[in-house]
């Protein structure tokens, strides 16, 4: 499938209904049945397909409603990761306590039934996501590899074979989830080594998602991108998002003072307020953007998930971001 | 009929309290013998025997609940609540058959009692009214007592500005500070925010302590500090501001409403440091919600004097009982010069919240019925809530608070937290363990923090709530509570 110019697309997660919450908690509470809560898993999943759908987007993922968060979707995945608080978890969004205490094995994560599932539903661009080494080392206690590194490089050891299985079942956009960059800044050179490992021989377009964090829908860290550059230059991926709609588009320029070789997705929603941003003002951010970016080498995305959001706020938020798109194309005889 | 002994304090001697409680169970025997307790009520009827801390409060000695279904038609279940701290042994017996006689949704007992309001829930009752009068009368009510608001607090002084807290809370922040510094994550500019700035003494205190401190160890935070003074009372404001002279080129006054910070300090989203609140939460509205059997009440009340203030009120003011509401609607909308010029309004007032009362209703909560949850909060806020409380429970919902915790959050910086000085009720079993209010103060109200609730919120948006003991007043009930980034 053709994509357009200023393709659009989501980060990944849709708004997560309240009633979902509730849901997920009973399940950890042993009051909800799995298949009851993998029924509605199901169901918010293809109306989350839908929305994008109807939206306009170019190119979408499932809404990852499935996943609690974007760690233990992977730590309850990945072979010889342990929960070490099975159990105990009231609130589906926490975190399990998990550790690594031997090396972890090769398998499938079983996100290729997620893939088959979005085809199986839209008829746009799927795309499917996956949490990076970087972030998944930063919340699995290592008891076993001697660095840090060590630990991320067999992570992306799992995760390429991951990948590859994706590839193998026809999705051909994947996105690898950074949030932890802009806390740790000092790990990037071994971080973008291992993401450079996670995609060796992927045949994907491969976009490298790196924010601010968006756990309970407000920032983890703060500060500039500067700390990505030169080191991100490295990285082995088709595009990098970053978020510009809350902190401004400053931190565009370094993209262009670095004359970066990847496509950049453009946060142009705010995705940390419930205030709807307008189709025009999306394009006056866009037009901002092209200034600095070729149209060429830009993605129109939101600055991250929608999962805190109400689902009238994302779903408005998004077919704003889509009509602001449209009204750029235009003006470029697109 | 069950019994509920709760939270017994020990100021009385125990012989008298033992005596007391004697009293009413053996009073209650005799009346279901005699058949003065309809044998059809008494399953369904409750008795609480309650200490209130507060020595002015809003109940008689004997106050009869009856429930009603969403509707307000009315339910079998019943409640005769005893404050044994107020009742009178040799009254007692005769209030309590009273009380029996008015359980009957049916009773023609007449009350004498002067209603000036029908029912409503906690948070939209006159008590607010008057709240409000007294902090924009406040120099009227203090010139006829003689003795400034703080007097009027426990420990006759407040706890915002201890020299100790103070100093302690300037070293914590200048810490974190230093830790941001060494990461090379200071941001360029440090903003600081106090909701209800009171006369400014705290934040004074508080600036002369970082300025000094900050030069002591040569940082340089100083220069980029910015403090926010946040008030609704624009006179407060000034009064603050005026304190903080000597740091004028670092402060700033916002006017905000405190239920809402973030409207007014939208444009430093994600950006505060700090945040600091001290006797905020405790007088914002509220509401009072009971379970009982698996179901839920909203509790209303109504307000009303008895019969004797009301023929007290009549001699001494000349307002004869059936005009009483309309000089308590005047009072509440002009004031006390618009009851009574000069003194006399201000006396008038003074009997008058003196003799205030509240009737107490219980009003099943329909499905679906969610007036009582705060803006900005959730039903899913309530499941959790309700999931850590004990099954037989009444227990507040500090909707002001609440809301006002939740619109400040989003204010902070990643790194930054909020800090509250206050009275809270921690675990939702606390309610059980003591009365937590309305109580009167002076002309105004307390009432404690649902603590377990502000957590709960908290949680919700990505803070863990702590509450730590204030460590600086020994007996002092105030708490520390504050916030950090959860994982």
């Amino acid at each position: 499938m053709t994509l357009p110019l200023l393709p659009t697309t989501v980060i990944g997660s849709y708004s997560m209904p309240e009633w979902l919450e509730r849901a997920k908690n009973d399940f950890l509470s042993r009051k909800l049945s799995r298949r009851d809560l993998d029924e509605m898993h199901d169901a918010t999943r293809k109306s989350a397909i839908k929305d994008q759908e109807v939206a306009g987007l170019d190119i979408i993922t499932d809404g990852e409603l499935q996943r609690d968060n974007m760690i233990d979707y992977f730590t309850e995945r990945i072979p010889g990761v342990q929960i070490l608080d099975q159990g105990s978890k009231r609130f589906y969004y926490d975190f399990y306590e998990s550790a690594v205490r031997a090396k972890i094995a090769t398998g499938a994560l079983g996100l290729a039934d997620d893939a088959r599932f979005l085809k199986r539903f839209t008829t746009c661009v799927p795309k499917v996501n996956v949490s990076g080494p970087h972030t998944l080392v930063k919340r699995i206690r290592n008891e076993h590899y001697p660095t840090e590194d060590a630990f991320a490089f067999d992570l992306a050891r799992v995760l390429n074979f991951e990948l590859k299985e994706l590839v193998r079942v026809g999705v051909t956009e994947l996105q690898i989830d950074e949030p932890y960059y802009s806390g740790f800044p000092e790990d990037l050179p071994w971080a973008i080594r291992a993401i450079n490992a996670l995609v060796e021989g992927v045949k994907a377009h491969v976009t490298l998602h790196i924010c601010y964090g968006n756990r309970y829908g407000k920032p983890s860290f703060e500060g500039s991108y500067r700390y990505l550059f030169p080191t991100i230059l490295e990285a082995k991926v088709q595009a990098v998002s970053c978020e510009f709609a809350r902190r401004g588009d400053e931190d565009l320029q370094l993209f262009k003072e670095f004359n970066v070789p990847f496509k950049v997705g453009y946060g142009v929603i705010d995705v940390k307020t419930q205030e709807i941003e307008s189709a025009s003002v999306i394009a006056d951010r866009l037009r901002g953007a092209m200034e600095i970016v070729p149209a060429e080498k830009l993605v129109v995305n939101p600055d991250c998930g929608l999962v805190r959001l109400p689902r009238e706020i994302a779903f408005a938020k998004l077919c704003a971001m889509v009509d602001g798109a449209k009204i750029v194309r235009k003006e470029l005889g697109q | 009929m069950i019994v509920h002994i709760n939270h017994i304090a020990t100021a009385k001697k125990k012989s008298q309290l033992g005596d007391l409680t004697s009293l009413v169970t053996g009073s209650l025997v005799n009346m279901v013998e005699d058949g003065v307790l309809d044998s059809r009520i008494a399953p369904s009827l409750r008795i609480h025997l309650d200490w209130i801390q507060y020595k002015t409060n809003f109940r008689d000695p004997v106050m009869v609940r009856r429930t009603t279904n969403p509707e307000g038609q009315p339910l079998a279940l019943a409640e005769i609540a005893i404050d044994l701290r107020q009742a009178d042994p040799a009254q007692l017996p005769i209030q309590l058959a009273h009380a029996v006689r008015t359980v009957n949704p049916q009773s023609t007992v007449d009350e004498r009692r002067v209603y000036l309001d029908h029912f409503r829930p906690y948070r939209e009752c006159m008590i607010w009214d008057f709240n409000r009068l007294f902090w924009t009368r406040l120099a009227d009510w203090e010139a006829a007592s003689g003795r400034g608001f703080e007097a009027a607090l426990p420990s006759g002084k407040s706890d915002a500005n201890h020299p100790e807290a103070v100093a302690d809370s300037v070293t914590e922040f200048w810490t974190l500070l230093r830790e941001l510094d060494t990461r090379n994550q200071l941001p360029g500019e440090i903003l600081a925010l106090e909701i209800g700035v009171g006369t400014g003494m705290r934040a004074r205190a508080w600036m002369d302590g970082f300025k000094a401190l900050d030069e002591e160890r040569g940082t340089g935070y100083y220069a980029k500090l910015h403090f926010i003074l946040g008030d609704y009372s624009m006179t407060s404001l000034e009064r603050a501001v005026a304190a903080l002279s000597r740091h004028a080129d670092h402060v700033s006054a916002a006017p905000l409403d405190a239920l809402n910070p973030f409207k007014a300090l939208g444009s430093h989203r994600f950006k505060v440091m700090y945040v600091h609140l001290t006797n905020v939460y405790d007088n914002l509205p509220f509401d009072d919600l009971v379970r009982r059997d698996g179901h839920l009440y909203l509790v209303e009340v109504r307000a009303y004097v008895s019969g004797a203030t009301a023929d007290r009120l009549a001699a001494d003011f000349g307002i004869a009982c059936e005009d009483l509401p309309q000089a308590v609607e005047r009072l509440i909308k002009e004031g006390p010069s618009g009851v009574f010029p000069g003194e006399r309004g201000v006396s008038f007032w003074r009997c008058l919240w003196d003799g205030f009362k509240l009737e107490e209703r219980l009003r099943a909560l329909a499905p679906g019925d969610d007036a009582h949850v705060p803006p900005g909060l959730s039903f899913m806020h309530f499941e959790d809530l309700l999931a850590e409380a004990p099954e037989d429970v009444r227990f507040h919902i500090s909707r002001g608070a609440a809301e006002s915790f939740a619109n400040t959050l989003p204010l902070l910086h990643p790194r930054g937290y909020l800090q509250v000085q206050d009275i809270f009720v921690e675990h939702m079993d606390d309610y059980r363990r003591g009365f937590r209010g309305p109580g009167k103060l002076d002309g105004s109200l307390v009432t404690w923090v649902n603590g377990a609730m502000l957590r709960v919120v908290g949680a919700r948006a990505g803070y863990d709530v702590h509450f730590a003991p204030f460590p600086y007043r020994p007996g002092t009930k105030t708490t520390i509570m504050y916030t950090t980034q959860r994982p």
